[in-house]
């Protein structure tokens, strides 16, 4: 009787184990679909959550990093030091690669002279230092009327984890305004549409408000904000730099 | 931000953005056309370069800028200059020809320091409406220069004059 109910008390341990592992599986497998979009989302169609855009930063950075100005070399290998943070105008940052395969789909819609950028954002094709690129091959696909910066210290600064890779920046604020990658570049065009149409609807939200540009509200620090954490300080920061940095 | 090429380092102050370039050698001959390779073959004439036969040979450009400096420009700014607001300066250090250091008009020996007085609109190798230019030249460690300094405003000289030679104090030139 004793050795019976010792063995089902072995049985019932491996079940319990085999079971807690079953459930781990599941968990991991679940968060993983969640993580590539495919979970469902409780706030229903359309919420701000399933919208399409372009993938955020990786983890472990902030949501809104600080700009740095660029420094390197240009296309005929002269010196050239663009202003970036704190700038008048939004910049976009296209960091691309001569031999990366995926580049080629970007480097052909840069060369489109019709290319439609929103106004006051000036295009910056980054590439790696000269050392790191095949300049024959970086001269056959660049297009003639983009700035070209070769710097892998910008790669850096902006932790550029490969290429394509787009970075909007907010230029008088100084601030990132959006990064991540896309499978052709007429879908960051249209994310940044969308991203100045946001804009505006958040202008005027915090005007019909009261809050006009340049209120001691829109520069406290985020734990300040009342605003407790994640994407909603990603948001009151969006917010802040919109009204402070182009006004209504 | 610092710049440095072809012997010439700026340490560009706060709110400068700048470029040192040298354009390629162009061979005799009708194949170039742009608008600003045009204004090149003029600039470099009018710096002493052979636009008859010989391949022409470019010196060294140095453009510093308070604002966005555009991709496709002229030597002496053309493309640049008509983006300027009355806040802003331009200065193009452009190189000559080894021909040039230590005559007449180069017998200066450093860079120069402007003052209201240097500027007017008939000094701008284009009349902009508004805005005020300055020419000066100078031979330093050897090499012949020619500085062009534009005012987004003549009115706002007073703020703007300090800019320009704020920015060229910060500009250093080492021997060929």
């Amino acid at each position: 009787m004793t050795a019976l109910v010792a063995v089902e008390t072995v049985v019932l341990a491996l079940v319990v184990v085999l079971l807690t592992g079953l459930l781990r599986s599941h968990a991991t497998i679940l968060r993983r679909l969640h993580e590539l979009g495919a979970g469902v989302d409780a706030d229903g169609i359309g919420s701000q959550a399933n919208r399409p855009r372009i993938p955020g930063p990786a983890r472990g950075r902030p949501a809104s990093g600080p700009a740095h100005d660029l420094g390197g070399l240009d296309r005929s290998d002269g010196a050239v030091a663009l202003r970036v943070a704190g700038a008048a105008h939004d910049t976009l940052l296209v960091f691309l690669s001569s031999g990366c395969s995926t580049c080629q789909v970007w480097w052909e819609a840069l060369s489109d002279p019709d290319l439609a950028l929103p106004t006051s954002t000036r295009l910056v094709v980054v590439t790696r230092d000269k050392a790191e690129e095949l300049p024959s091959l970086l001269a056959e696909v660049l297009p003639p009327r983009v700035h070209l910066v070769q710097s892998t210290q910008a790669w850096l600064d902006y932790g550029v984890p490969g290429s394509p890779y787009a970075v909007l920046v907010d230029g008088p604020a100084g601030r990132v305004q959006g990064e991540g990658t896309a499978a052709t570049f007429a879908q960051v065009l249209s994310l940044l549409a969308r991203s100045a149409d946001d804009a505006v609807a958040i202008d005027a939200e915090l005007l019909a408000a009261g809050i006009r540009p340049g209120d001691p509200s829109l520069h406290l620090p985020p734990d300040l904000t009342g605003v407790a954490s994640g994407a909603g300080a990603g948001q009151s920061s969006e917010a802040s730099s919109s009204a402070a940095g182009r006004g209504a | 931000m610092r710049i440095e090429a072809q012997g010439i380092t700026v340490d560009l102050p706060p709110q400068w953005e700048g470029a040192i370039f040298q354009r390629p050698a162009v061979e005799p001959g009708p194949a170039v056309t742009a608008p600003a390779a045009t204004a090149s073959r003029a600039a470099a004439a009018s710096r002493g370069a052979d636009t008859d036969v010989q391949a022409e040979q470019f010196h060294p450009v140095t453009h510093l800028a308070t604002f966005p400096l555009p991709r496709d420009r002229g030597d002496f700014g053309s493309g640049a200059v008509e983006r300027m607001s009355p806040d802003d300066v331009f200065v193009a250090v452009l190189e000559y020809g080894p021909e040039c250091a230590g005559t007449a008009l180069f017998q200066a020996t450093s860079l120069p320091r402007f003052t209201h007085a240097n500027f007017g609109p008939n000094q701008l190798q284009r009349v902009i409406r508004g805005q005020a230019g300055s020419q000066a030249w100078c031979t330093v460690e050897g090499r012949a220069f020619g500085i062009y300094a534009v005012l987004g405003s003549a009115n706002r000289a007073a703020a703007l004059v300090p800019r320009v030679n704020s920015v060229l104090a910060a500009v250093t030139i080492r021997p060929r």
